[in-house]
């Protein structure tokens, strides 16, 4: 086959959760197709949570993921929340957030770990890693353990959360908890520095791809904060915040022909959502461990290659341990004490704002009078990933186009798992044969 | 030893390990694969009963199943199993007496082959000294929620088998 001449067609792109599609046709150095195809079926969450209690919704859409369902039930909550007009008290706000970097932590390190290192090591997959490199594998059991009991720990399970509810939570962590819990998180930063040393012996794998992107994240300033949680939305081509409840003025969500899910844009024809964009407009907040790890990578405020989110999740990682000791420790000052919340239905409608690990997560939902849900608008993240996928491909083929066949479709798969996408589950049973 | 139940809230001590782990595997909103799950369930109801053991749903966890095995002694996992048999035929056998008949995409974490994830802790030095599996032949794996009668009317024997498992010592 000619240079430039090239079928790639990857149905489906393995190693993210749910299913893409890759296609790339060119002919001597033409690009006749060249498509990012999201064949998922719609899921019609919004139709289900129609008539549904406002006490209902967050047990519900927590269902749309395995991997963030803690950040759908913390947008969700706080969209009814804002909805039915219920403030919540500061010891459950941090709570709440503790929880948050639990799923953080958790879907992070899984990203790192089994989804994106065998790219690094050059592997299919993580099996083969167990042999490469068994001290990160077993550092990497260790840590999603952790993460997966924290989560056990203050979300009352690891998946789909049962503590939260409209003003609060339905059970507190104890003391001795928290002080078990901290211990754990202290013991963890060690094992994540052997991480992020690992990923490093073997970052020069990491394509160096940079195009100008718009990176849009939360932004809080009072007090500024690396948030996950709090605050307004911003982007890297915007000096101003905006309100959580004008989020459809930042997503300005379209239909795509080769696409079941709606594609976003703002100031430039796409935008970008993730680790990488809220470390490119936060990376001053970040805790003093996590700036180092950012620094050992070079790692700067401005960076443009989307291959390095997997990077900027590792940072990340670190960040949500480290401030979490911090959090702990001013919970234990304060001491935690039993709350009893009462909350009543009213009309209203308002939006809810998390940042999931794969980036900025809207829910808005609107009740009538005795709390029934009479309409609802989710944009996950990954949706909002789709139209700027497809312009990185646009940039990055025609730079690689000599480069052999597998190479490209390496490459083209590498930069597709470097954003995390997320969907769906399947069945998995055992087949056997029996050999004595 | 304190008895810990993941099923629901966990309350338990954050520390805490049993040396014997039983995990249940599978998706019970498609039919007879679930029979893990609602095995380990029924098994957990009873807990108080084995101090010394931690009943674990771990549905399609996938990769989630290694940690669970670092560090202990003995681990039981109940699957359903394609394994030539009748629909509703319980076998207990050690992963060692079987190979496995499945191709893995690596498409995600939730697709797991459990035999190659017990041999990546093994690798690991992390697997348990005794690892038993309990597989039960399905009738039907369909989008279904609820077992197929022919598995449902066997249930009490299956946890009957099980609770003699988590009676006895090793048998290997």
């Amino acid at each position: 086959m000619s240079k430039g001449t090239v079928n790639i067609n990857v149905h489906h792109v393995t190693r993210i959760e749910g299913h893409g599609n890759i296609v790339l046709n060119a002919n001597n150095g033409k690009i006749e197709k060249l498509e990012w195809q999201v064949p998922e079926a719609p899921r019609f969450f919004e139709a289900m949570v129609r008539g549904r209690s406002y006490e209902d919704i967050q047990t519900i859409v927590t269902r749309i993921c395995g991997i963030c369902s803690i950040t759908h039930s913390l947008a969700s909550t706080k969209a009814v929340e804002n909805a039915i007009g219920v403030k919540v008290s500061e010891q459950a706000d941090k709570v709440r957030i503790l929880m948050h970097y639990s799923e953080q932590l958790q879907s992070h390190v899984l990203h790192v770990g089994y989804l994106a290192a065998p790219d690094f090591f050059g592997v299919p997959s993580v099996v083969p890693l167990v042999g490469m490199a068994p001290d990160a594998v077993k550092t990497i059991i260790g840590l999603h353990r952790l993460a997966n009991e924290w989560s056990d720990l203050i979300a009352g399970r690891t998946t789909h959360p049962v503590t939260l509810k409209p003003g609060g939570l339905t059970k507190f962590p104890t003391e001795k908890e928290l002080r078990a819990l901290q211990e754990r998180l202290k013991k963890c930063l060690p094992d994540l520095k052997v991480v992020a040393e690992v990923v490093l012996s073997v970052a020069g794998n990491i394509p160096k791809f940079d195009r100008p992107t718009e990176y849009v994240a939360l932004k809080q300033t009072n007090p500024p904060t690396y948030t996950f949680y709090h605050g307004d939305i911003t982007s890297t081509d915007y000096d101003g915040a905006v309100a959580i409840n004008d989020w459809k003025t930042v997503a300005n969500e379209y239909v795509s022909d080769q696409s079941t899910a709606k594609w976003t844009k703002w100031h430039r024809d796409s935008y970008a959502v993730g680790a990488l964009a809220r470390f490119n407009n936060n990376a001053e907040h970040l805790s003093p461990t996590a700036q180092a790890v950012a620094k050992m990578f070079g790692l700067e405020k401005g960076n443009c290659n989307p291959y390095m989110n997997t990077v900027a999740q590792l940072v990340e990682a670190v960040h949500v341990v480290e401030v979490s000791i911090q959090m702990i420790d001013e919970l234990l000052t304060k001491g935690i004490k039993p709350e009893t919340v009462k909350v009543s239905p009213k009309a209203g409608k308002a939006s809810g704002c998390v940042e999931a690990p794969r980036g900025i997560l809207f829910h808005e939902y609107e009740f009538d009078r005795k709390g029934h849900c009479v309409g609802a608008d989710i944009c996950i993240p990954t949706n909002q990933n789709h139209a700027n996928i497809q312009k990185d491909f646009e940039a990055l083929v025609p730079q690689i186009l000599d480069e052999p066949e597998d190479q490209i479709r390496l490459k083209l798969e590498m930069l597709v798992r470097s954003y995390d996408p997320c969907v769906s589950c399947s069945t998995h049973m055992l087949d056997v044969k029996f050999v004595r | 030893m304190k008895c810990e139940v993941k099923m629901g809230l966990q309350t338990s001590n954050f520390e805490l390990q049993t040396s014997t782990v039983v995990l249940g595997l599978g998706n019970p909103l498609m039919a007879d694969e679930g029979i893990g799950v609602r095995l380990v369930e029924r098994l957990a109801a009873s807990a108080a009963e084995y101090p010394d053991v931690e009943f674990v749903d771990v549905g399609t966890g996938g990769l989630s199943i290694l940690y669970h095995l670092e560090g202990r002694r003995k681990a039981v996992f109940i699957d359903c199993a394609y394994m030539g048999d009748e629909p509703g035929t319980i076998r207990r056998f050690v992963p060692d007496a079987v190979r496995s008949a499945k191709v893995l995409a690596h498409r995600s974490l939730h697709e797991a082959d459990l035999l190659r994830i017990i041999d990546m802790a093994r690798q690991l030095g992390q697997a348990p000294e005794e690892i038993v599996i309990f597989g039960i032949e399905p009738q039907r794996i369909e989008p279904a929620l609820g077992l197929s009668p022919i598995l449902a009317d066997r249930i009490e024997e299956y946890v009957t088998l099980l609770r003699q498992e988590l009676g006895r010592e090793s048998m290997i």
